[in-house]
């Protein structure tokens, strides 16, 4: 039962504004139980370092929200599965020598590789033991080289041009700048947000399929003939990350249309790619072993991927580098695509940083 | 009072532009007017206190820490609203104030708990969950006045509160302005085109022109004229109260109908007008010392004229 007439205003005393203190409303549209008013602050502070990891968190968060990156990052564990039967094959092919077979299969299946004819010779000896950690970085190395990089550069496409961009189109930057924030720290945190992504896609998938790898092998002894293999997936993820993240930054730092970042972005690897393809191709051509047969036509072409025309191309020379990571080259053949790739990752972070202090500078 | 800004001879320069041309100021706690005309060096100023520009010669403290050395100590310290539209793209109201409060370290918990605290002390209600590109110029407003005093810091910096607020919002946010600074303690530096806001809330004002410091002083100082006089508004014909006036030697001006300045002391020439009045049965309407007013003080020091440095 109500204890007022139905239908009429409640008294004033059974309105809720007649139990609280009489304060002047600010606004209308607020409610009173918010009517604190200003109320200083004391607590514990975070450590200063944790400022870059506030602005990573925020840039994988806002990235998260596309569907499609949500989509591209379940396929890009796609390869890493397919490669885990590879693994499986092997290691099955060690135990059973009725797997010889398919792990002969799975050796034309993968990219060439300058090490393929001492593999098959150890496999045709049944030595398997000696193979295996060249088959295992051949097979890292492939993931790497092959669907990874380009789920990569899919990936950072997606999600760097938006980064440092839209911090200059919305001029966010005085909003970073005037706390406590170091350029470098902004850096860093951007760069940790495309990291996360790219650990995601490469460092994660490798390091999953080296265990299982070692869970599939007959004994744990195959630790000990592969450990150098997690240290080398690790400095071949660095080797993609870094520059290419770098590169990516710089670019969305260049414009406030992210459009315009992305697009930049994919014209230097898709025209990289086909002038590397159009000038090895033309090279292998006028080769005279070429004309001898299809077969030699491929060699040659193959043999082009170790050649200057891949300076042309950014994704063939992290190739190159990464052939070398995972010990199918010597030093002195990638030092120039070393030299490249270390010249965009100085050149992106010194225009990075320039562009950066420049709205501070007006 | 001890100073919580001192600058000695402060100069940048900008390529061959001059934009701070050996500034030397002390700016003691209260509510200080930074004015000036554009272009006058106020938000490169700005930018030195901050540390966000270097200076090209000087040197200065802000709160005792040291200026372009201690930069990380200052930001941490100063809560700064900048007269930019600028936003996180992307965010809410909310997480854009949280975001600002966990780079000043608070933990993401507490970072959000005093976020809502101070967007609701700013008046920014449901609309605080909508993203921020989709806020009026208001709410942005709002937003970038809870960035900036999220962290409550000592000191704040506020580059064009009121601009684009009405008139309502505009008294609003001058009285939460005017509430940090009197009740929590702050010194709050403002930095504006709008002078009956500084006349409202400023306790002292500083005025630039052409990167020089024109004036800072204390308002209530730079408010008292030259020579002492006393306005009246009279209601009625003022011609017989004039005339009895200059007949007692008291010397006047009209300046406009019905509004007369009589030179003299106030207290004394306040006595003998209330005997004229009666006498003459003219009504006063009001009776005010006579003070100079901002709109003066600020036209006198862009035109050159140098009242206090």
């Amino acid at each position: 039962m109500s204890e007022y007439p139905e239908g009429s205003p409640p008294p004033a005393e059974f309105t809720p504004s007649a139990v609280r203190p009489a304060i002047p409303p600010q606004n209308s549209s607020e409610h009173s139980v918010n009517r604190l008013g200003y109320r200083s602050w004391s607590g514990r502070l975070e450590p200063m370092w944790m400022r870059w990891m506030v602005i990573a968190a925020v840039g994988v968060r806002r990235a998260w929200g596309s569907s499609w990156l949500k989509r591209m990052l379940f396929l890009a564990w796609l390869p890493a599965v397919w490669f885990s039967v590879g693994f499986f094959v092997w290691e099955q092919a060690a135990l059973y020598p009725d797997w010889h077979g398919p792990a002969e299969m799975l050796m034309r299946s993968l990219p060439p590789n300058p090490v393929y004819d001492e593999i098959r010779d150890s496999v045709d000896r049944g030595d398997f033991q000696t193979s295996r950690h060249m088959v295992w970085a051949w097979m890292l190395q492939s993931l790497f080289r092959y669907p990874q990089s380009v789920l990569m550069v899919l990936i950072v496409g997606m999600v760097a041009p938006p980064l440092i961009s839209q911090d200059i189109r919305s001029r966010a930057f005085l909003i970073y700048f005037s706390r406590p924030l170091s350029r470098g720290e902004y850096v860093l945190g951007k760069l940790a947000s495309l990291w996360t992504f790219l650990t995601i896609v490469s460092t994660a998938p490798a390091l999953v399929l080296y265990v299982l790898g070692v869970l599939l092998s007959p004994n744990l002894d195959v630790i000990a003939a592969t450990w150098d293999l997690p240290f080398r997936i690790l400095v071949a993820s660095m080797v993609l990350m870094l520059p290419t993240s770098m590169l990516a930054l710089c670019l969305s730092s260049l414009t406030t249309e992210t459009r315009y970042a992305s697009f930049a972005w994919f014209v230097i690897w898709i025209l990289g790619w086909f002038t590397f393809i159009a000038a090895s191709t033309a090279t292998a051509l006028n080769s005279p072993v070429v004309r001898e047969s299809r077969r030699s036509f491929r060699q040659a072409r193959y043999a082009m991927e170790e050649s200057s025309w891949t300076h042309l191309s950014l994704y063939h020379t992290l190739g190159r580098v990464q052939s070398w990571v995972f010990g199918f080259a010597e030093f002195q053949d990638v030092l120039v695509p070393v030299v490249i790739l270390t010249a965009i990752t100085l050149i992106s972070l010194l225009v990075l940083l320039r562009r950066i202090s420049a709205p501070m500078q007006v | 009072m001890p100073a919580l800004i001192e600058l000695q001879e402060i100069t940048k320069d900008y390529g061959s532009f001059r934009a701070l041309d050996g500034v030397s100021l002390k700016i003691e706690s209260g509510v200080t007017g930074l004015l000036g005309p554009n272009g006058a060096g106020k938000t490169t100023l700005i930018k030195v206190l901050l540390g966000l520009v270097k200076t090209t010669s000087g040197q200065g403290r802000l709160l005792n820490f040291e200026l372009g050395k201690q930069a990380h100590e200052i930001r941490s310290h100063v809560g700064y609203m900048p007269e930019d539209d600028c936003f996180l793209h992307g965010m809410s109201g909310v997480e854009s104030v949280q975001f600002v409060a966990q780079l000043s370290l608070f933990n993401p918990v507490e970072a959000l708990r005093r976020a809502h605290e101070i967007l609701d002390f700013c008046g920014l209600a449901q609309e605080r969950y909508r993203p921020v590109e989709t806020y009026s110029t208001g709410m942005r407003q709002k937003m970038r006045f809870a960035q900036a005093i999220v962290h409550d810091p000592p000191v704040l910096i506020l580059d064009e509160p009121t601009s684009g607020l009405d008139p309502e919002e505009r008294q609003v946010m001058l009285n939460r302005i005017r509430l940090l600074a009197r009740d929590q303690g702050k010194a709050v530096l403002i930095c504006t085109h709008i002078l009956p806001d500084v006349q409202s809330i400023s306790d002292s004002v500083v005025i630039l022109a052409r990167g020089r410091v024109q004036v800072a002083n204390r308002l209530s100082e730079l408010s008292r004229p030259a020579v002492p006089a006393l306005e009246i508004r009279l209601l009625g014909e003022p011609a017989r109260f004039l005339e009895a006036l200059r007949s007692r030697g008291i010397p006047c001006e009209e300046r406009s109908k019905g509004t007369l300045l009589l030179h003299g002391d106030p207290t004394e020439l306040a006595a003998v007008i209330w005997k004229l009045a009666a006498e003459t049965g003219v009504g006063i309407r009001s009776l005010t010392p006579s003070r100079n007013s901002l709109e003066e003080i600020f036209l006198n020091a862009v035109r050159g004229e140098q009242h206090d440095v």
